[in-house]
């Protein structure tokens, strides 16, 4: 039995120092480069920011937006469908080369990953149902008492769960949801009464689904949109804010918003 | 507007099938063998066969899954997400399968063990030839439960980014707001698929069934 022990914690140490030695040197531009392909990752359940379209192809203004990069840096884009969840994991890893799925810089993450510049600005939203009489002025308060549904892992997850931290919004008032969509459903079937999430989606989903209102909108968590790139790579982001600078100096950006949000 | 709902969620189908075609036969091997190892190994091979058993079924599928891809795969070995997925939901399949198969080679009477050594046959051939036999058949029933749950856990490979046939409904549901088709869809083709299965096993447990097995 004493062998046996021995033996175990042998596999132990070792895996350990697998796991802390971890993590690619020297910038993957160049690998990418020869490849001609990178890969990104996205979580394709976000319409209008990146979605499955009727004949099954990964689109949104995320997805084109990223798509246009590649093809400014010659190579092909190969698209990694993931949880959202599982998105951060997969750049810090190495599986896949950057992440654009709507993500907003926040210290916590800044600690693992890299971010772009800038892409675009976005907005949070409240969201009720069409015949609910609720109104939020000063989200801060005038949330506390209501029975709240937010996304996993969002900054809107990192602002209501501050709140509960604080002591401020009672811990079972909050309700997290793998996706989107299932919050808006949960929201028609009152289970909870005010959904928190971007406003651009919340928009969509209002839309879409019906018998939903946006009630609120105005920057409280999110804000500007930036891609995910590894840790430390500092000649991949260069490579990718070059190519985003022309696309703002050139409204291709601008045109995209047009496409994909306007009513 | 139906039918494209449904092709397009069909697609994950051999994502699906190909998972569990892969999750199954590696947890079959490996869970006859560590049975094996369990019932006739001796007291420490015993011990480690059931403590293996005990870690992977207290460990939940999805953690296993994170581990072999996020963790191990890229430094130990190279897995692509469908190999990582498929292996880890093997090596958890492969405890649960080493739990009905050591059930099943108790159930051969330990008489018959006795019986094949008095005329003469050495101890690995009357596992081979008697008690290996018998112990199948008998597991055929509890395996096609297993294999049930390998085909339904297969979704959680869309965790590593393979896009199944749950992925699909999923990404249906937010894309045209109509979740009730969506996952009615994957339900429809999950059933299909568990029913198949069950019915192919069924049919082998009763074509091959011995004269002398209570019923």
């Amino acid at each position: 039995m004493k062998r046996f022990w021995l033996w175990l914690s042998l596999v132990l140490v070792v895996s350990l120092l697998l796991t802390a030695c971890g993590g690619a040197g020297g910038s993957r531009l160049d690998a990418i480069k020869k490849a001609g392909v990178i890969k990104v990752g996205t979580s394709a359940d976000y319409p209008p920011f990146e979605f499955v379209d009727a004949s099954g192809n990964t689109t949104g203004f995320d997805v084109e937006l990223m798509n246009e990069i590649g093809k400014r840096l010659g190579v092909k884009v190969e698209w990694v469908d993931m949880p959202f969840d599982s998105l951060i994991a997969g750049v810090q890893e190495g599986k896949i080369d950057a992440a654009i799925a709507a993500f907003n810089y926040s210290e916590d993450r800044d600690k693992v990953v890299d971010f772009s510049e800038v892409y675009y600005t976005s907005e949070d939203a409240f969201t009720v149902v069409e015949s609910s009489s609720l109104a939020i002025n000063d989200p801060a308060s005038d949330i506390l008492n209501l029975k709240i549904g937010v996304q996993t892992g969002t900054t809107q997850d990192d602002w209501l769960t501050a709140l509960v931290d604080e002591g401020k919004l009672p811990a079972g008032n909050l309700s997290r949801y793998d996706r989107v969509d299932q919050i808006a459903l949960d929201l028609k079937n009152g289970r909870i009464e005010v959904m928190m999430s971007d406003a651009v989606p919340a928009e969509a989903l209002a839309r879409q689904l019906g018998g939903l209102k946006v009630i609120y909108k105005g920057v409280l968590s999110s804000g500007p949109m930036n891609i995910v790139l590894p840790e430390g790579d500092a000649e991949l982001a260069k490579a990718i804010n070059e190519v985003l600078a022309q696309l703002k100096a050139e409204g291709f950006i601008d045109r995209l918003a047009v496409k994909y949000f306007a009513e | 507007m139906l039918t494209d709902f449904f092709l397009y969620i069909a697609q994950g189908t051999a994502v699906t099938i190909g998972v569990t075609l892969v999750a199954l036969p590696f947890g079959l091997a490996v869970g006859l063998l560590l049975a094996l190892l369990y019932n006739y190994g001796g007291r420490w091979v015993s011990r480690a066969a059931g403590l293996y058993s005990l870690l992977m079924r207290g460990v939940p599928p999805v953690v296993l899954l994170f581990i072999l891809y996020f963790i191990l795969s890229g430094r130990l070995i190279n897995l692509s997400p469908f190999w990582a997925g498929s292996l880890s939901l093997g090596l958890v399949s492969s405890a649960y399968q080493m739990e009905i198969l050591r059930g099943a080679l108790a159930a051969v009477g330990a008489g018959q063990m006795t019986a094949a050594r008095a005329i003469g046959l050495t101890r690995l051939q009357a596992i081979r030839f008697v008690i290996l036999p018998q112990a199948i058949r008998l597991a055929i029933p509890p395996w096609s439960n297993e294999a049930s749950i390998v085909l339904k856990d297969s979704s959680l490979v869309y965790a590593l980014g393979v896009p199944e046939i749950l992925r699909r409904a999923q990404q249906l549901s937010a894309t045209t707001g109509q979740p009730f088709l969506a996952f009615g869809a994957a339900a429809l083709i999950y059933f299909a698929l568990v029913f198949l299965t069950n019915r192919a096993l069924d049919s082998l447990a009763e074509r091959t069934k011995l004269p002398t097995q209570p019923v």
